[in-house]
C-alpha cells in the first residue's frame, strides 16, 4: 500500500509533507521490492515463548535509559559489523536476498557516511511515520521501561511513541500488520527482558541507512542489565523475505539522571522543514532549496 | 573571508558519533571545524535540531548571518546544556562544520562564551 501511493504520489507529483521538493532527483525505492510471494516462507528462528522457559527473576529496567556515547552511542547501522554505517551492503554479517541489497544501495539516507539529506528517501523524514522496533534505539531519545505483570511498557521520549510487550499473552494466529508489529516477552537468567515480535508492516527502515524489511520481519529483542548504569541491547532481524539468514544488531544504553519527557521529540514536518532551510539549503548547491511545501 | 576562518583539529572537538547524527556529512566540510568569534542573535532549543544564530564580524567590516545546528534539546540536556544556555547578546567563540560552498552554516562542534564556559556540541 505504501509503495503504491509512493509511487502515484511522485507520479501526480502531490505535495508530500516533508521531501516534495524535486520528485525527479529523489529515487523511488518503492519500485524495488521482492520478486515473490514472501507469505510463503518460514521464518528461520522459532516464533514465540520458548516451550520449557525456566523462571526468572525479574530485572530492574527502571530508569531513563540514554545512548551510550562510549559503547557506540547512536549509530548508524544496525549491523553489528558496521554500526557507522561504513559498508552498507557490504556487511559482513547480512546476508541479503538480491532485492534487499539493491534496495538498500538505491535509498538516500539522511545522515551517516552515505547522506543526502536534501533527496533522503526516509521515510520517516518524509512522512514522520514511527520508526519501528531497531531503529527507535538508534534514535537520539531516551526510553523508559514501566514493567507490570502483565506488559512492559517501553516509552519513547519520541512521539508519541510507545510499545508495549505482552509478558502473559502469545502472538495472535494472524496479526494485523503495524509499524510497531505484536510483541510478547519473558525474562530470562534474572538480568535479561527478552521481547519477540512479528506482525510488522513493511513501511519502515531498519536503521538509519535504510535497511528494508516485509512483513515476514521477526525480531528477537534482548534487552540485559549488565551493571548499575548500562543496560545492554541485542537484536536479531530474522526476515526470510529480505535475507538469507538472521543477523545481529548491537546498541548499549546508559542510565540518564537528567529527566525523562524534559523535551519529548515531537517529529513535526515543520520543524524538519525550517531546520532544512535554516541550516541545510544554502549549502546545498544541487538546486534543491526546499524542502517541504 | 578564508583569513577570518581558523581551522582548527576535528579530533580535539568531537568524535565521530557527533558527525554522524548529524544531516550535512555531504555539504559541510567535516575534516575540520573553523573558529568564529561573533554575538548569539537567537537561540532555538528544540528538534530536529537545536539552532543556533550568531553574527560575525569580518576584517573588512561585513557583518555575517550564521547559523549552526546542534543535536536536538533531548541530546543536549544530556551534554549539560538548556535552553537558556545562550542568550541574545553572548559574545562567543564558536567552532563548526561549515558549508563547502562557502554559505554560512553549518554543524556546530563547540562554544566557549566570554566567561570561559564551553559548551560542547
Amino acid at each position: 500500500m505504501k509503495r503504491l501511493f509512493y509511487a502515484m504520489a511522485l507520479a501526480a507529483g502531490l505535495s508530500l509533507p516533508a521531501v516534495a521538493q524535486d520528485p525527479a532527483k529523489i529515487p523511488d525505492t518503492s519500485k524495488i521490492v521482492p520478486p515473490m510471494d514472501v507469505s510463503t516462507l518460514k521464518n528461520y528462528l522459532p516464533v514465540g515463548r520458548p516451550a520449557n522457559l525456566k523462571p526468572s527473576a525479574i530485572p530492574d529496567l527502571s530508569g531513563d535509559w540514554a545512548a551510550d556515547n562510549k559503547r557506540g552511542g547512536f549509530g548508524q547501522s544496525l549491523s553489528a559489523a558496521d554500526p557507522g554505517g561504513r559498508m552498507r551492503g557490504k556487511e559482513p554479517d547480512i546476508k541479503y536476498l538480491p532485492w534487499a541489497l539493491q534496495r538498500t544501495l538505491a535509498e538516500n539516507p539522511p545522515t551517516g557516511p552515505d547522506a543526502k539529506y536534501e533527496v533522503t528517501t526516509d521515510p520517516q523524514m518524509h512522512y514522520c511515520e514511527p520508526h519501528g522496533v531497531g531503529r527507535i534505539y538508534m534514535h537520539p531519545v531516551k526510553a523508559r521501561y514501566v514493567q507490570t505483570p502483565e506488559a512492559v511498557y517501553i516509552l519513547h521520549e519520541m512521539g508519541p511513541a510507545f510499545r508495549v510487550v505482552w509478558l502473559q499473552a502469545d502472538h495472535p494466529a494472524d496479526p494485523d500488520p503495524q509499524y510497531w508489529g505484536h510483541s510478547i516477552g519473558w525474562y530470562e537468567g534474572g538480568d535479561t527482558l527478552v521481547v519477540d515480535s512479528v506482525g510488522f508492516n513493511d513501511r519502515s527502515w531498519l536503521d538509519q541507512v535504510g535497511h528494508p524489511h516485509t512483513e515476514k520481519l521477526h525480531t528477537i529483542e534482548r534487552f540485559k542489565r549488565i551493571g548499575a548504569d548500562v543496560l545492554e541491547y541485542d537484536i536479531t532481524i530474522d526476515d526470510p523475505g529480505a535475507y538469507a539468514a538472521p543477523w545481529p544488531g548491537h546498541r548499549n544504553f546508559i542510565k540518564s539522571t537528567t529527566g525523562f519527557m524534559r523535551y519529548m521529540w515531537v517529529c513535526s514536518v515543520r520543524d524538519n522543514n525550517e531546520h532544512y532551510q535554516n541550516t541545510f539549503a544554502p549549502g546545498n548547491d544541487s538546486g534543491v532549496t526546499t524542502f517541504g511545501k | 573571508m578564508k583569513k577570518l576562518l581558523l581551522a582548527v583539529a576535528l579530533g580535539v572537538l568531537t568524535g565521530p558519533g557527533t558527525v554522524l547524527a548529524h544531516h550535512g556529512g555531504n555539504l559541510y566540510d567535516t575534516t575540520k571545524a573553523v573558529e568564529l568569534k561573533g554575538t548569539i542573535t537567537k537561540f532555538e532549543w528544540g528538534t530536529p535540531h537545536n539552532q543556533i544564530y550568531f553574527d560575525v564580524k569580518t576584517d573588512k567590516g561585513e557583518m555575517q548571518h550564521w547559523v549552526g545546528s546542534t543535536e536536538p534539546a533531548g541530546v543536549m540536556l544530556e551534554r549539560g546544556w538548556t535552553r537558556k544556555s545562550l542568550l541574545p547578546g553572548d559574545a562567543v567563540t564558536v567552532y563548526i562544520f561549515a558549508a563547502k560552498n562557502g554559505a554560512t552554516v553549518g554543524n556546530l562542534q563547540k562554544i566557549v562564551k566570554a566567561d570561559g564556559t564551553v559548551l560542547s556540541a
